[in-house]
């Protein structure tokens, strides 16, 4: 798949073209937008905006080869967009009866192990601050690099690196603390 | 791997179970669909440069004399110059130079411009210096002359202006023409060092004879007058946008013996007289070579004409004045006025204080004694001073060798400023 040539094809106006590139990788639009909804039903919501926006803005993309960085930072801001217009917290006591349900067709594995696992990380999470959580969750979970992870939140890569450095960091010594119990 | 590492990667390995669900692209797809198709013309950056470039050729074209007229103008110098100048820099008649040399204090000396033509050449400079100049020393810069091939130009005059802060003096230096065949010109000025001593400098800069302004008229007078003590002859008229210079030749005995007796000639241009800017003479081999400097002439000339008002004259009047009997009034000696104001006798010799018009020189001056006649020996203090009857008189005093009390003041003759009533006509095309 020549992804510059389909993002050259979508910028003179060709929808299958767009759609052809987030196809291709839809998990990780998912994925993504999963983490930051909570939801199926609202990270579909989120990449339909963003598919929307995408289409209206991929004028402004400069650099083909950047194509998929930019259309994630655009997913990661129609998402929180979204956040922003529900004013909607995800509480931990909600994500086990919601993601049971509706993430339960979604998994290959045992719904139970798994959901078990994702409250556990979430559990950890809750350790360090909300802009260390967005950058480890990015770093580790989505595989995601500096670079865009940067883009992803607008600040810089050795911010980018030092958020995550210090929430490992804090991470680590909370483990620590609860293994010593 | 420690734990937190771990958790992380099973998390990771979670997550990556996730798929999307299968209705996402349907969604997706009917989501685009509900936007509306762009317009996929887009106006390429070349045709907005281009674009952009002609509106700025339009503005630029159109307004083409304005960025010519300020291109051309030196500016800066509105304060300095005036009338004729003024005119002809706004017409942007001069040629920018823009050459600048460091002086020996650390003052700048830009060379801004020039205005040439036949008659003479307007050096326009600037001085700057942030700390300051001293304009108390006078000679701390004296434009000399100009100098290049088949030039060798004094300066003959100039005006300069500071400004407030004393930091900056924009002057015009107007020097005798340069030669047409000067392509580079070289200007030569004095500087002062400690001690009284003085040294030349000079900065060179393209001169383009091409921009010299052309001479309006020039032409031969040839037209000799008579006049009490000799004849003068206006040799030539020459007329540049600039400056209006008549020369000739005088030979006249008693020319010197009035302050300015070129002053009253006139140069009437269309029936009204022209400024005299200047002028000046020098004594050459065979008599006194003289030219005087009147303003630009109008540009649409009808008439011209070389009036001599008044030139130096003089009058035979053998007067004989009791000195016995001083009073107030005035002796008239054919029309001009003289006061004795008052008559001593000192160790000195005798003294007599008289008071005449400004123009006015007594010739043969003795004092009769019952005995003898002194001839005068010389005149001192002379003052303009405001007399009794409320007009300014020249004042003077005049010596005799004798101690004896003279009786009569004897006068031979007057010299003075004449009216005459002599015109030339010249021809204008």
């Amino acid at each position: 798949m020549n992804v510059v040539r389909l993002v050259k094809k979508a910028k003179k106006g060709s929808k299958e073209a767009l759609l052809q590139l987030i196809m291709a990788e839809k998990d990780v639009y998912y994925k993504l937008a999963l983490t930051y909804m909570g939801n199926t039903h609202d990270a579909m919501d989120a990449m339909e905006e963003m598919i929307v926006r995408l289409y209206e803005k991929i004028d402004q993309l400069k650099k083909e080869e950047a194509f998929y960085r930019w259309s994630k930072t655009i997913l990661v801001n129609s998402c929180k967009t979204l956040l922003r217009k529900q004013k909607k917290l995800v509480l931990l006591d909600d994500w086990n009866t919601t993601n049971e349900r509706e993430l339960g067709h979604a998994l290959t594995r045992d719904p139970y192990i798994s959901s078990d696992q994702q409250m556990d990380i979430q559990e950890l999470l809750l350790h360090v601050n909300e802009q260390q959580k967005e950058a480890l969750q990015l770093k580790y979970l989505h595989d995601l690099d500096y670079q865009t992870i940067a883009d992803i939140t607008n600040v810089s890569i050795g911010t980018v690196k030092s958020r995550i450095f210090q929430g490992l960091k804090k991470l680590r010594d909370h483990y620590r603390g609860d293994v010593d119990e | 791997m420690n734990n937190v590492e771990k958790r992380l990667a099973e998390a990771k390995k979670h997550i990556d179970s996730i798929t999307a669900p299968e209705e996402l692209e349907m969604r997706l797809r009917s989501a685009l669909n509900t936007t509306t198709p762009k317009n996929t013309k887009r106006i390429a950056p070349i045709w907005k440069v281009a674009a952009v470039a002609l509106f700025f050729m339009v503005i630029v074209g159109y307004h083409y004399n304005a960025f010519a007229f300020y291109g051309k103008k030196l500016l800066g110098f509105d304060e300095v110059i005036n009338g004729t100048l003024k005119e002809l820099n706004d017409e942007g008649m001069g040629q920018i130079v823009e050459k600048k040399t460091e002086l020996i204090d650390g003052t700048d000396l830009i060379i801004n411009g020039m205005m040439t033509d036949a008659n003479q050449s307007i050096v326009y400079y600037t001085l700057t210096n942030p700390n300051g100049i001293d304009d108390r020393k006078s000679d701390f810069f004296r434009p000399a002359k100009v100098t290049g091939f088949l030039t060798n130009s004094a300066v003959v005059s100039g005006t300069s202006l500071m400004n407030e802060d004393h930091t900056e003096i924009k002057g015009t230096m107007s020097f005798e023409p340069v030669s047409p065949f000067s392509k580079k010109l070289t200007f030569h000025f004095w500087q002062h060092l400690q001690n009284n001593q003085m040294t030349e400098r000079s900065i060179s800069f393209p001169y383009n004879p091409n921009k010299a302004m052309q001479t309006e008229i020039k032409q031969s007078i040839k037209k000799t007058l008579k006049v009490d003590k000799g004849t003068i002859t206006f040799n030539s008229i020459t007329a540049t946008p600039t400056l209006t210079v008549i020369e000739g030749s005088l030979n006249v005995e008693n020319f010197d013996r009035v302050d300015f007796a070129l002053d009253g000639i006139e140069l009437i241009a269309n029936g009204s007289p022209i400024e005299v800017l200047g002028g000046g003479s020098q004594s050459s081999f065979n008599g006194i070579k003289f030219d005087i400097r009147y303003d630009s002439l109008p540009k649409e000339l009808y008439s011209l004409e070389l009036v001599m008002k008044e030139f130096v004259g003089y009058q035979m009047v053998k007067e004989k004045i009791s000195l016995a009997s001083m009073d107030d009034e005035p002796i008239t000696l054919d029309g001009k006025e003289l006061l004795v104001k008052d008559v001593s006798t000192t160790s000195e010799g005798v003294e007599i204080t008289i008071a005449t018009d400004d123009d006015v020189m007594l010739d043969g001056v003795s004092i009769e004694t019952k005995k003898e006649l002194t001839s005068l020996k010389t005149t001192v203090n002379q003052i303009k001073a405001k007399q009794k009857n409320g007009r300014v008189m020249k004042e003077r005093t005049l010596l005799f060798d004798t101690t004896v009390e003279p009786e009569y003041l004897l006068i031979e003759g007057i010299h003075y400023m004449k009216p005459y009533k002599n015109v030339i006509e010249i021809l204008v095309d």
